[in-house]
């Protein structure tokens, strides 16, 4: 009798000790998903910033000078659901405009287009770090003790940001 | 990045034993050092007596354990552990960088024992093994914690992602490309239609004896074709089933310091990676690029990837002798192509270079060290550490 008493206290005691360590490794995923997007996100701000300045600065037709403002303005105003459509416009028109200076149809200062290839290099990095966060926190939350025991508690499902890995 | 980094690293094996993982950090430490970071590394050394820098951290004699089918000189166990969280503790580092922490080594103790921003780099590649079944559940709640994964290659990164599903960032081994830039041409070695050759020679893996195959077949269009092997090894050994009239063009040169082998890479005219297996990056076709060899290897997987599928150096079928004869004699016989090859090369090992990978492990950095206030030492369970402080 007492032994069966003492089964089932050390059974629960080894299932709660289990269902706190599960939830601090969920609660650490989660913590990366939200450090890894602020980070994302205000490298993003960093490029239409930067992109907001060349438009400004350089001496290049308006019809680029529309497109490249027009964007910058709009991946700088969207929510993350937009985000994404207003981020791919705005590297396509950066890309398209990277393109123009290489071939010198347009001249932009050379610090110009070093600081937009060092910011995408960042770019990419902080996407692939961001989405694996995302596939971390998607695994764990499939598996059936975060399920049953709602260790996720109130947490949103990770939103994935769909980014096209771009060339610049 | 701005602010000035201190950066604790820990390294998974014997640091005085040589190996590419140890002269990678090694680099990439002395790189940080001069770019005014702060770099403690956290390492097994078997002879403490002869330790050089000052800024690694010996842990204890490493111990001599076969695994993954080769025999590997690591260091873990209670002891190390308590070393491991001694030097988290007294680091106060802004973050960690562990290599190669999915071996059971330090690097995996200190994912254990640290809370906080964490990098890992993965450098091995290795088919999915039964075990890994087993090692798995162990190893996924750690491995989680760490705030990046790095791995060195496309099969580096494959291997990581079979074994544990995680996605990894590809960064590069670097090298320090002006050292081989600086090389000069040895006229006592060169002479036209020198092939190169660079590696412990007498282990099969190299592939020494599918250029020496190869040699007769070049020697009837190129009779005056030189080779110069490079490395320790056995000679005897190695031309014992070799032909007569083919030993007089087989010069070896012994173990080469670093500056003579700058030099080396200026005095041929291609570089041969005969490498049949068990390269996982393939550091030595980077150096020859950048020491300005046109380079021809076997089509192994690293080599590929890392050739880019024969754009920047042309690739051979994996143990073919006649294949190989053919792409010798295509680039001895046409000096142009030859120089194309190896101007693509050069341009293209500048990305090896430790200023563009340096740069890149910082974009990590910077990414891992958004989410935290430096490393502390961790309770493995937050809940559990609640209840006993009350």
């Amino acid at each position: 009798m007492n032994s069966a008493v003492f089964t089932i206290v050390l059974l629960l005691l080894s299932l709660a000790w289990y269902l706190s360590f599960s939830a601090t490794r969920l609660d650490r995923c989660h913590h990366r998903v939200e450090t890894s997007w602020e980070h994302l996100d205000a490298l993003l701000q960093r490029r239409a910033a930067l992109a907001l300045e060349i438009a400004r600065l350089s001496d290049i037709d308006p019809a680029t000078q529309m497109i490249l403002t027009s964007s910058a303005y709009q991946s700088r105003g969207a929510n993350i659901g937009d985000r994404e459509d207003a981020e791919t416009s705005l590297s396509e028109s950066l890309k398209f405009l990277h393109r123009s200076a290489l071939s010198n149809e347009i001249s932009i200062e050379v610090s110009f287009i070093d600081e937009l290839a060092a910011l995408t290099d960042k770019i990419r990095t902080a996407i692939a770090i961001h989405l694996e966060a995302i596939s971390a926190v998607k695994n764990l939350r499939n598996k059936l003790v975060f399920r049953l025991f709602h260790l996720a508690g109130r947490a949103k499902w990770p939103e994935k940001y769909h980014f096209e890995d771009d060339e610049l | 990045m701005n602010k000035k980094l201190k950066i604790g690293m820990v390294c998974p094996y014997g640091w005085d034993t040589p190996g590419g993982v140890q002269i990678h950090m090694k680099e990439l430490a002395e790189y940080f050092q001069s770019e005014g970071h702060t770099v403690s590394l956290l390492a097994p050394v078997a002879d403490e007596e002869s330790l050089q820098e000052d800024w690694v951290v010996p842990a204890g004699r490493p111990v001599s354990i076969p695994f993954n089918g080769a025999v590997a000189r690591i260091l873990f166990g209670p002891i190390a552990t308590s070393r491991v969280r001694q030097w988290i503790t007294a680091g106060e580092f802004d973050l960690l960088h562990l290599h190669e922490p999915a071996i059971p080594s330090l690097s995996l103790l200190a994912c254990v024992a640290a809370d906080g921003p964490m990098v890992a780099t993965f450098h091995a590649s290795a088919p999915k093994q039964k075990a890994i079944f087993a090692i798995g559940p162990i190893l996924e709640p750690v491995l989680e914690k760490l705030n990046a994964r790095i791995a060195v290659s496309e099969m580096a990164r494959e291997t990581l992602k079979v074994h544990f599903e995680t996605e990894a960032v590809v960064i590069p081994n670097g090298i320090n490309t002006a050292k081989y830039a600086g090389g000069k041409r040895n006229l006592d070695w060169y002479r036209p239609n020198t092939l190169g050759f660079l590696g412990r020679f007498d282990e099969s893996r190299k592939g020494l004896s599918v250029l020496l195959n190869a040699l007769p077949e070049i020697a009837r269009s190129v009779p005056d074709v030189q080779l110069l092997i490079a490395g320790p090894g056995d000679q005897e050994e190695v031309l014992k089933d070799v032909d007569a009239s083919i030993r007089s063009r087989i010069r070896f040169l012994g173990r080469l310091t670093e500056e003579e082998k700058a030099d080396f890479f200026q005095s041929i005219d291609l570089y041969i990676a005969p490498n049949t297996r068990g390269e996982s990056f393939g550091i030595i076709l980077a150096e020859a690029m950048a020491g300005g060899s046109a380079v021809i290897a076997s089509n192994i997987q690293a080599f590929s990837d890392l050739l880019k599928a024969g754009e920047y150096g042309a690739l051979f079928e994996n143990e073919s002798s006649s294949d190989l004869a053919k792409k010798i004699l295509i680039y001895l016989k046409d000096s142009q192509k030859r120089e194309e090859l190896l101007n693509r090369g050069l341009e293209y090992s500048k990305v090896f270079d430790w200023k563009s990978v340096a740069a890149q492990i910082l974009d990590v950095y910077e990414v891992a060290i958004a989410g935290g206030n430096g490393v502390t030492l961790a309770s493995e369970n937050r809940g559990w550490r609640r209840l006993k402080n009350e």
